[in-house]
């Protein structure tokens, strides 16, 4: 029985690793050449000459920026689909278990960035409008004793300081449309906004926002580093910092699984469903590209940010990390 | 044969609440629902209203100072390096390269200085 398992990963092993080799070939060689120019430029240099990763492919910085912009541009319309068939409807818990982490309370304000179609905000806006309602709940059963008049008095003094409200800010102005339509269709009319800004520049005075989030966003920003110094202005005293992210998966058993499904199977579903192969072709190098969880909880730690953990989800295929700003 | 009519209309009924109730089909139907209700909006030439309270947390990502809306170009404005940042579906684009430079004739005097 060990045995015949013990073929089937080899199987599977050989599988991702003929996939990869070809892909890791082409890492090696590329890195090799893209570490010259890059450490030889100084800070002035146009974007153009600074080279970055997209994918597997070694690309000018300016144009991972236009080419980030186009996959989104392109996988729009039918993100939501594809992300529940890519991981099939996993993703909901991952998001799920992000809003429970952050347990916002009402009145507290969300900067949700590459909120795209708007998964988290909505989220944040049920999670505490639910939390307002079981504080009145509390409330009146409390002051059962009170008069009428009395309990009726409290309610508009609770409800005007407690105006929660989440921002989306995404780079993509078709991600934007299409949260928005779902927000419209969801009856949603006030506590979710919508701005087109880049995380690197956010549009935002700093000290203003309690929570800050960016999920499954940041491995397409160019300059990571310069995305979190922006989160850590624009956080108040005392704000949280939540990064949810594809990672490392530690168990190399999982890992060669989860290789072999997002090279083989992912882009497949991504043609089939989106008629978009190179997308999701991307999407998938993109995770390899980005820091492992111990990297990344440096850089975060490297903005500013206080007391950085990170928690796994599904084996390391996730990763949330949050840190706070003191 | 009245049972038969009632018992289909029954399950027609239901079949339609099952699809209400199921949560990721209700983004396929309304969807296009949206799409009509938009269409009715964009032929009254009126926006999506933009959402004024943004105005509060918004400034510009250059120079972070206020911006001032304007509803008549429906953009909004930042006087001291006079650019203008367009508002499209209620959306406002703050991303410094969509910005439009403001023209020399218009009531600030201020030239921008970059």
């Amino acid at each position: 029985m060990a045995a015949s398992l013990r073929l089937l990963v080899r199987r599977l092993a050989r599988l991702s690793h003929r996939s990869i080799t070809s892909a890791a070939a082409n890492v090696s060689w590329r890195s090799g050449c893209c570490l010259g120019p890059s450490s030889s430029r100084c800070l002035s240099d146009a974007a153009e000459d600074r080279s970055t990763h997209f994918g597997f492919e070694t690309v000018s910085e300016a144009e991972k920026a236009k080419r980030v912009y186009k996959v989104f541009e392109n996988v729009a319309q039918k993100y939501d689909i594809m992300n529940d068939a890519m991981s099939l409807g996993v993703h909901r818990l991952w998001k799920d278990i992000l809003l429970h982490a952050m347990h916002p309370q009402p009145g507290a304000r969300l900067l949700d960035v590459a909120g795209g179609t708007g998964d988290i905000s909505f989220r944040f806006l049920d999670y505490v409008n639910y939390q307002q309602e079981r504080q009145k709940r509390r409330a009146t059963g409390s002051s059962q004793s009170l008069s009428w008049q009395d309990i009726s008095d409290k309610y508009p003094e609770e409800d005007r300081p407690q105006e929660s409200r989440a921002v989306v800010c995404d780079i993509n102005k078709e991600m934007l449309k299409v949260g928005k339509q779902r927000a419209d269709s969801m009856g949603i009319i006030s506590g979710v906004s919508w701005v087109v800004g880049d995380a690197e520049e956010l549009p935002f005075d700093d000290d203003q926002f309690d929570i800050y989030t960016i999920a499954f966003g940041i491995r397409n920003v160019t300059h990571i580093n310069q995305a979190l110094l922006e989160a850590f202005r624009v956080l108040k005293p005392g704000g949280r910092f939540m990064c949810l992210e594809f990672s490392k998966v530690t168990n190399p058993v999982l890992a060669s699984l989860y290789d072999a499904y997002s090279f083989q199977v992912i882009p497949v579903l991504g043609e089939v469903i989106a008629g978009d192969w190179k997308s999701y072709q991307y999407l998938v190098e993109s995770i390899r590209k980005f820091p492992d969880q111990e990297e990344f909880k440096g850089m975060i730690e490297d903005a500013g940010f206080c007391c950085v953990q990170y928690f796994n989800f599904t084996g390391g295929v996730v990763a949330l990390h949050s840190g706070f700003k003191l | 044969m009245l049972k038969n009519v009632l018992s289909r209309l029954v399950r027609e009924t239901v079949r339609v609440h099952r699809h209400v109730s199921a949560a990721p089909s209700i983004q396929t139907l309304t969807g296009c629902r949206v799409s009509v209700r938009s269409f009715a909006e964009v032929k009254d030439e009126v926006q999506p209203p933009f959402d004024s309270s943004l105005l509060e947390v918004l400034v510009c990502p250059l120079s972070k100072k206020p911006l001032r809306y304007d509803a008549n170009t429906n953009e909004l404005i930042n006087e001291e390096l006079g650019i203008a940042y367009p508002i499209v579906d209620g959306i406002p684009n703050m991303i410094p390269q969509e910005a439009r430079l403001l023209q020399k004739d218009t009531q600030t005097p201020s030239t921008p200085s970059e």
